[in-house]
């Protein structure tokens, strides 16, 4: 198509060149206007019609279908154009299209300008006609014809320039015009854009079509006759007597619509019910909601998305462990409304009330029984089934399934009904039979004795009755329970017959066989026949059942109804019991009778309120009146603040003015919160006593057996019972809001979040409870669910069956879990891994530390759980075996608990942590520090003088098994006891016996006889080695010898922590003890024959403990290293051994001997690598102190702590409860026990002694020991320091004859100021009751420190003249009370420890035997009370000399051991560690005796004796 | 019986109003699923950024599970809080984001939000709106009517592992 305009257009062009020539005039110039133009409209309606012509889709003749078509046209022209002026034509190019526009706007203005009047299509085509197209086909024509000839270009030009010259007077045209040409160039865009009218259709036609695809079901109501089948009415089954279920609730307008729906489609008909209904299956929508509503306040948002404005507050660090005093949500109040008493036995009844009581009882349950009238009620259900049977009998031909299926259990029904009715009829009778009876006998009874003790009269009211209808009813009834045993013996008769029949086939089946095979067998064999003989007798010919005769089941009929059943016009007999009689006065009595009365009015009775068994309030005491009632009428009202645990009424009984028994205790039921004051009925409970009572008069007694028959036979025993009528509510407060508990106080223990919210929890049970007995009588009932009569009631039954008889209290959040589970939860929780896994993230102790769970379930073996299983058991279980003693066990699970709280309160405490526990900044060194570094390297090195160099601290996470090692250094020791010479019996030994140190210490002068004076200097005295042992690792020194030994040994011990946990707290609690034991080598010439001693030498190595040094290992963590001579701890007797100074062995040790009794021992141990001891828990724990106060502590140990770091300063305690406390508050004078006072003169070392026997720590002995010393008049000051092997601990320092004398309250021992081995080293404060006095001197051990507190440049006071004591009184008892400790205990306890350390010791000698010694044991045992006596001085010798005496030729080695007694662990661990039971000596015999004595409170010293014998040969 | 092991950290919160920001972090997860150990709530320490404003937090979280079951599938809830100079803290936003459901390692975003605050809560201030359950945040209960405003993102790492999961037929 382009191509044909562009011929078109070249077509135009081409006239041009002959026209412009010769033009010159205006005639000429508007000549060629008008050419031009008629050549336009030319060209133009050629074009027209050669597209009219090449286009032959029929289009509308409008002239705008053709100026639509142009734009699409002019698409393609102006590319070619934009072809054309990408061509290097350049300046010429621009130009000349100016000039073809102006060209064109002049041919515009020309035609406007020659009519005056243009047409009316030239009109439009001005304002219409888009100008571009022709100057554009001008432009074309113009370019090829420049490419084609220039010639004509420059002719045209000169036209055009000479146009310009004319139309100068028209510029105001121009302007406007050039706007259009800017216009035209804009105009593009909208060219690619095609208007096209909206497609259309009508309305009409449209649903005309969409009917065809379409169906709108109608919403009218489908005639019921569509919907059946043909033929058929609709057939109503609720009509009929059915029960339908309730239909879902659905709009009749959608029902149609559905209804219509339904029926358009093939078998649509299905769809629909008898009832021409839609089949819709019961309402599913569940009648209980699964959850509790929650109501959201705020309208519209759900509750969870409410939100709180909340203010900024500053963050408060939260103390999770002391809960505030609890949110005291004020009094509840119970009401307890105490009636009356009614006793339904007493021991003062006489026979008549005995009689009474039982008619009363008779007569109100016949009362009760005729509320329920249980048989009317069975009679009717009989009749209603029946009748039901009847009608579906005749209703059957219908087809109706259901009734047909359910006739046999209606006839099971009746069956069922009727013997319950039976059997309730019976019991109608019999009761009304015994009511009369009893009245008889009272009558009869007051006949005998001609008075009347009670005003019961018994009326029998006659009801007359209908004797013909009453008649016909019981005929029919007859009749009709006969046809149905008819029929039931009928049945039974088939069942049996068919039972028969098959029996019976089989039997004649078995017979034949039998017969063909002895037929057989006679054929074959004869001497099988024995063997198959016996086996044919076995089966017998069944029997035909019998028959059931109808005149036998009609006389079993008629004869149980004589019975049970009232007789056809016998009249109703309806009992009245009335208390209108008269009683008998006292005057006309006999005189049994009037001291039984007498007796009565003396009694009284009243009753005692428990509540949380415990007395609360009780009733006044109310005589008992005549008829055995009491009226209390009170109303108690009992202000809680807990839910109640139990309700407790105690009935006492008082007979004259002196005593008072306990009756009985009934439980009051707490009562449901629904239960509120007001609406309470009484309640009588019923109590009973199994008291005896036999009484000399009238009355009958209690438990005691007795007859109403004159030959005393059908003897009654009856017990003391009664009733209690009472009833217990919650009060209701000023506000009607009833003053109860909240729900979630009512199990404690048990997690009860879930009731809080739970409306049935709340509102109570007891409306359920009937609720649930309905449901089980209509389970019993067999209601017919089917009976549109029952609807109403098996919907409420189906609620309160549907979850286990009531709404469920409970809902589950996510419903489904359960079935999309991959395991069952109980598989779940079996899994060992995940169990190991969580204990140990809870930090179980057994798991704390376990290091790598295990991946698969096979490699954890079940017995890693057994000692945690064990321990959670026994928690709560107090094991008295370890203990012996039952207040000591309550007292150690108590201990265990609170270490247990304490423990993972510092758990808790680990996982918080502050920036420096996180954070490890090294400090940037200083230019200091730098200069201080650069001149050490520049020191002259001295090799011989090294210096100490600081070890690396080494922080405990990073360190396993094996890294610890426990460093000690065993220096030397003084004054070790010696062995003692032999006594005369004993020094002449048989030779092979002899000690073969002896020997060997008398061999260079063989000559000399052992008994000779220079024996003593030869000889030596003892070989002592020292053995370590820590966590069950030993390490021995080498053997030294003498009585001062020196040894300078290093030994290495492991350290392993426990779980393998080597983190700060761990370590803090490590509880394993360095034991170092003294022992002294003793060898033993074990040559048989003295033959042999030239040939070989046997010796016997025999240790013999000489005493012991326990370090903790704590202490030794904490004070990272322990430097010091320790007093050896030697009991008292060591036999064979004494500390006499040998005169011969002086060396240069006087002085100190002389100062100390003891042995000592040098040591030094520490850790290596060093550990870098733990910081205390930071923890603020409550308190009640004054803030001040507290504030005023701080500060107080700032100062101290600034100025001497090292120092501790103590203000502030924490006490059992884990609350601050001002230290002072613990010192207070004291009494001492009184016994102690007593027994001996020297009272400030029993005081020691006896705190010796506390079991406790270091503190809290101190304290005790300071006040006691207080108490008895003496200046004494706790003091705060440090001391080896204790650590920190708390020492007394008291002040006697101007010296100050510092105690050690755990041992009991005391030093002078000045005594060199005293194990406190540093002294940093002092405390007295009123007072905290720091150390402000510059040393601090107490050899170097003046005591004087008044002076303020060494002590420092915390209460001054600037902050007087505000007199904090003491949190100490006024006075302590002693309790006598039980001796038998004592003796029993002191009988089992000995067994179990007997036991320990054979257990400890698995391969040998193990003998004892009785005589020794019994001669030991004598010694220990005298040990305690003299607390174990200056008896050494007798004992020695008795001992010897008695045992004669045995060599004894033992010794006593004293302890204080907590537990039975120590004692084992102490007799272990002496390694008496290590003797290998095949004929050694043992003694052990153990003595207890008792202090006052409980306490007991424990004196153990462990000997071990060897017979001298 | 499965388990899972979900660890890595709450690495930074960015785009936030606040400077001074700390973040709260919860573990929820349905019925089935069971903590064995590690820690299932935590709180960041306090970031006050010097350079740009993102909180860098990089803390550690180490959480192994067990379960019985797929539904609720464990997710994380994000509390973003910030305190203002004067100590006073307020929050910043809520985030909830799911645990990866493919082991291995992955960066995940969160975005947070936060209830908007009245004119008259805006004049109030300090403080502002917050939930009254911060936990139904991460619950799949519907907030439409509640006025929110997007607060910024918090970045977490999280590395997965899972075990068993084949065994019951899920394949992750």
């Amino acid at each position: 198509m382009s191509a044909a305009r562009r011929s078109d257009a070249s077509e135009a062009v081409r006239e041009l060149p002959p026209v412009p020539s010769t033009s010159r005039t205006s005639f000429a110039e508007l000549s060629v206007r008008q050419r031009m133009r008629e050549k336009l409209k030319a060209a133009r309606t050629k074009a027209e019609i050669t597209l009219s012509q090449e286009d032959p889709s029929p289009q509308p003749r409008r002239l705008k279908g053709i100026r639509e078509r142009k734009p699409g046209v002019r698409l393609d022209k102006t590319s070619d154009n934009d072809k054309f002026r990408e061509m290097p034509e350049g300046e010429s190019h621009l130009p000349s299209k100016v000039k073809f526009r102006d060209s064109v706007k002049k041919l515009k203005q020309k035609s406007t300008f020659q009519n005056d009047f243009p047409s009316e299509e030239e009109a439009y085509n001005f304002f219409t006609f888009n100008f571009d197209a022709v100057p554009e086909k001008m432009k074309a024509g113009a370019r090829k014809k420049n490419g084609l000839n220039e010639e004509e270009g420059v002719e045209e030009e000169c036209v055009e320039t000479h146009e310009d010259e004319q139309e100068e007077d028209e510029m105001d045209d121009d302007v406007h015009l050039v706007k259009d040409d800017d216009l035209f160039i804009g105009q593009t865009d909208e060219d690619l854009l095609v208007v096209k009218p909206v497609d259309c259709e009508n309305y009409t036609e449209q649903l005309k079509r969409e009917k065809e695809f379409l169906f709108i079901p109608s919403m009218l109501a489908v005639p019921a006759s569509e919907k059946m089948p043909r033929n058929m009415q609709p057939r109503y089954l609720e009509d009929e007597g059915l029960y339908t279920g309730e239909r879902p609730v659905v709009s009749q307008s959608n029902q149609n619509i559905l209804e219509n729906r339904i029926l358009r489609q093939d078998q649509g008909k299905e769809w629909f019910g008898d009832d021409g209904k839609i089949l819709a299956l019961p309402n599913p929508v569940k009648q209980s909601s699964t959850r509790p509503p929650i109501f959201s306040l705020e309208e519209g948002i759900a509750p969870e998305f409410e939100t709180v404005y909340r203010k900024a507050i500053k963050m408060t660090s939260t103390n999770p462990y002391f809960v505030g005093p609890g949110d005291f949500q004020g009094l509840f109040q119970l009401d307890i409304d105490i009636c009356g008493l009614i006793f339904t036995h007493h021991p003062c009844f006489s026979r008549e009330h005995v009689l009474a009581a039982k008619l009363a009882q008779l007569y109100d349950q016949y009362l009760a029984r005729r509320q329920k009238n249980l048989t009317k009620l069975l009679t009717d259900k009989l009749h209603a089934l029946r009748s039901a049977v009847q009608y579906s009998i005749e209703g059957s031909g219908d087809g109706v399934p259901v009734a047909q299926q359910s006739i046999p259990e209606y006839k099971m029904e009746i069956r069922q009904t009727r013997r319950l009715r039976d059997a309730e009829q019976e019991k109608d009778r019999t009761l009304l039979k015994t009511i009369i009876k009893v009245w008889k006998q009272i009558k009869s009874l007051r006949d005998f004795q001609k008075f009347t003790n009670t005003p019961m009269k018994l009326y029998l009211r006659k009801e007359e009755v209908d004797q013909k209808s009453d008649e016909k009813v019981y005929e029919a009834e007859i009749q009709a329970e006969i046809k149905e045993l008819l029929e039931e013996c009928m049945e039974e008769y088939e069942k049996k017959m068919e039972e028969y029949k098959t029996e019976l086939h089989h039997w004649k089946s078995w017979k034949k066989t039998q017969k063909s095979k002895k037929k057989k067998k006679k054929d074959t064999r004869v001497d099988e026949e024995s063997a198959d003989h016996d086996f044919g007798e076995e089966r017998i010919k069944p029997i035909p059942p019998r028959m059931a005769n109808s005149l036998e089941i009609e006389q079993q009929v008629r004869e149980k109804a004589d019975n049970c059943r009232r007789k056809p016009g016998e009249p109703i007999l309806v009992p009245e019991l009335t208390l209108s009689g008269s009683i008998t006065p006292t005057e006309q009595c006999p005189r049994a009778e009037v001291l039984r009365r007498e007796d009565v009015k003396k009694r009284s009775a009243f009753i005692k309120v428990l509540f949380n068994s415990k007395e609360v309030s009780r009733t006044v005491t109310r005589p008992i009146s005549s008829d055995f009632r009491v009226h209390f009428g009170q109303i108690f009202n009992l202000q809680i603040i807990n839910w109640p645990e139990s309700l407790k009424l105690q009935i006492y009984e008082t007979t004259g003015m002196s005593s008072t028994t306990l009756l009985a205790e009934v439980f009051l039921p707490v009562p449901e919160t629904a239960v509120l004051t007001g609406t309470a009925a009484l309640e009588e409970i019923e109590f009973s006593s199994d008291q005896r009572v036999m009484l000399d008069h009238e009355g009958v007694g209690s438990g005691v057996s007795f007859s109403f028959e004159a030959d005393g036979s059908n003897k009654m025993t009856f017990m003391t019972s009664g009733k209690v009528s009472s009833s217990v509510s919650w009060a209701v407060g000023e506000k009607g809001i009833p003053l109860i508990p909240p729900v979630s106080q009512q199990n404690t223990g048990i997690p009860s979040a879930l009731k809080n919210i739970d409306a049935i929890a709340s509102i109570g049970t007891s409306g359920l409870t009937d609720m649930k007995k309905l449901a089980k009588w209509a389970a019993e009932a067999k209601l017919d669910p089917n009976d549109p009569n029952n609807a109403a009631l098996m919907q409420l039954i189906m609620i309160s069956t549907s979850g286990e008889a009531h709404v469920p209290d409970f809902f589950r959040l996510e419903q489904l879990q359960q079935e999309f589970n991959f395991v069952s939860d109980e598989e779940f929780n079996r899994s060992k891994r995940f169990r190991l896994l969580r204990l140990r993230n809870e930090e179980v102790a057994e798991f704390r530390n376990y290091k790598q769970v295990p991946l698969h379930e096979r490699e954890i073996s079940e017995k890693i759980f057994q000692d945690y299983e064990k321990r959670v058991q026994e928690r709560d279980v107090i094991d008295s075996k370890n203990y012996l003693d039952a207040h000591r066990a309550v007292v150690a699970s108590y201990l265990q608990k609170v270490r247990e709280s304490v423990i993972n309160r510092f758990l808790t405490a680990k996982h918080h942590f502050i920036l420096s526990d996180l954070v490890n900044e090294e400090e940037i060194p200083g230019l200091g520090i730098l200069g201080l570094g650069l001149f050490k390297l520049a020191e002259p090195k001295r090799p011989l003088r090294p210096r100490r160099k600081e070890r690396k601290k080494v922080t405990a996470q990073n360190l396993s098994d094996g890294d610890i090692k426990l460093l000690v250094n065993i220096i030397r020791a003084y004054d070790i006891p010696v062995r003692k010479q032999v006594m005369s019996k004993l020094q002449q030994p048989s030779k092979s016996s002899r000690s073969f140190n002896e020997m060997f210490a008398a061999s260079p002068s063989a000559q000399s006889p052992p008994n000779s004076p220079d024996w003593a200097f030869n000889q030596v005295l003892v070989r002592p080695f020292v053995e370590v042992s820590f966590q069950r690792t030993v390490c021995r020194t080498t053997t030294a010898e003498g009585p001062s030994p020196c040894w300078n040994e290093e030994l290495e011990l492991p350290f392993r922590a426990p779980n393998g946990d080597y983190s700060t707290q761990s370590l803090q609690s490590v509880k394993d003890e360095v034991f170092i034991n003294v022992f002294d080598e003793v060898l033993h010439d074990a040559v048989e024959d003295d033959r042999e001693r030239g040939s070989g030498i046997h010796t016997r190595i025999e240790r013999h403990w000489l005493g012991c040094v326990k370090i903790p290992f704590t202490t030794i963590y904490f004070q990272a290293r322990i430097d010091g001579t320790f007093k050896i701890n030697i009991p008292p007797v060591l036999l064979g051994y004494s500390k006499e100074k040998n005169v011969g062995m002086e060396r240069g040790y006087d002085s100190v001997r002389n100062l100390s009794e003891g042995s000592y021992i040098t040591l030094f141990i520490t850790i290596e690598p060093q550990l870098i001891p733990g910081e205390s828990v930071r923890e603020k724990f409550d308190t009640q102190e004054d803030e001040k106060l507290l504030q005023a502590a701080e500060k107080y140990e700032a100062e101290c702590t600034s100025k001497f770091p090292s120092r501790q300063c103590l203000t502030t305690v924490i006490d059992l409860d884990g609350k601050t406390v001002f230290i002072t508050r613990y010192i207070k004078p004291l009494n001492p026990p009184q016994e102690l006072l007593d027994a001996v003169p020297d009272r400030s070392q029993t005081a020691a002694q006896f705190l010796y026997l506390l079991a406790g720590d270091e503190e809290e002995h101190a304290v005790l020991l300071c006040n006691y010393f207080l108490g008895m008049g003496k200046k004494a000051w706790l003091i705060i320091g440090n001391a080896i092997p204790e650590g920190p601990t708390a020492y007394v320092l008291t002040l006697e004859q101007s010296q100050y004398v510092i105690w050690n309250p755990s041992t009991g021992c005391f030093y002078g100021q000045y005594d060199t081995f005293c194990p406190l080293q540093n002294v940093y404060c002092l405390i007295s009751c009123d007072n905290i006095w720091f150390n402000m001197q510059e040393y601090d051990s107490p050899g170097r420190i003046y005591f004087d507190i008044s002076k303020p440049k060494h002590w420092k006071p915390f209460f001054s003249r600037s902050l007087p004591f505000p007199g904090l009184h003491s949190i100490q008892p006024e006075e302590l009370t002693y309790e006598h400790s039980d001796k038998a205990a004592a003796l029993e306890l002191q009988s089992r420890i000995e067994k179990i350390l007997k036991d320990k010791i054979m257990e400890w000698r698995p391969t040998r035997p193990t003998r004892w010694n009785r005589y020794c044991t019994s001669t030991l045992r004598n010694f220990l009370p005298l040990l305690e006596q003299n607390q174990g001085r200056d008896i050494e010798d007798d004992h020695q000399a008795e001992l010897q005496k008695q045992l004669g030729d045995y060599r004894v080695s033992g010794f006593p051991i004293h302890m204080p007694y907590s537990e039975v662990r120590p004692l084992i661990e102490a007799v272990h560690s002496t390694g008496v039971h290590t003797i290998d000596v095949s004929n050694v015999e043992f003694a052990l005796a153990v003595y207890i004595h008792a202090y006052p409170q409980n306490v007991l010293s424990i004196w153990i004796y462990v000997a071990s014998l060897v017979r001298n040969r | 019986m499965a388990e899972l092991h979900l660890f890595g950290q709450i690495e930074s919160g960015c785009g936030f109003s606040e400077r001074r920001l700390f973040c709260k972090w919860g573990l929820h997860a349905g019925a089935a699923w069971t903590l064995l150990a590690g820690a299932g709530a935590g709180q960041t320490q306090l970031d006050d950024p010097q350079v740009g404003d993102a909180a860098q937090w990089g803390h550690p979280l180490d959480l192994h599970l067990a379960t019985k079951g797929l539904q609720g599938w464990p997710r994380l809830l994000l509390e973003v809080w910030h305190v203002d100079g004067w100590g006073r803290r307020g929050l910043a936003g809520y985030g909830v984001c799911h645990v990866p459901s493919a082991p291995g390692c992955h960066r995940v975003t969160c975005v947070t939000w936060r209830p908007r605050p009245t004119r008259r809560q805006r004049l109030l201030a300090p403080g502002g709106p917050e939930l009254r359950e911060p936990a139904a945040a991460a619950g799949a209960a519907d907030r439409f009517r509640l006025r929110t405003e997007a607060a910024g993102t918090v970045r977490l790492q999280l590395g997965v592992l899972a075990r068993h999961m084949g065994r019951f037929g899920v394949a992750l």
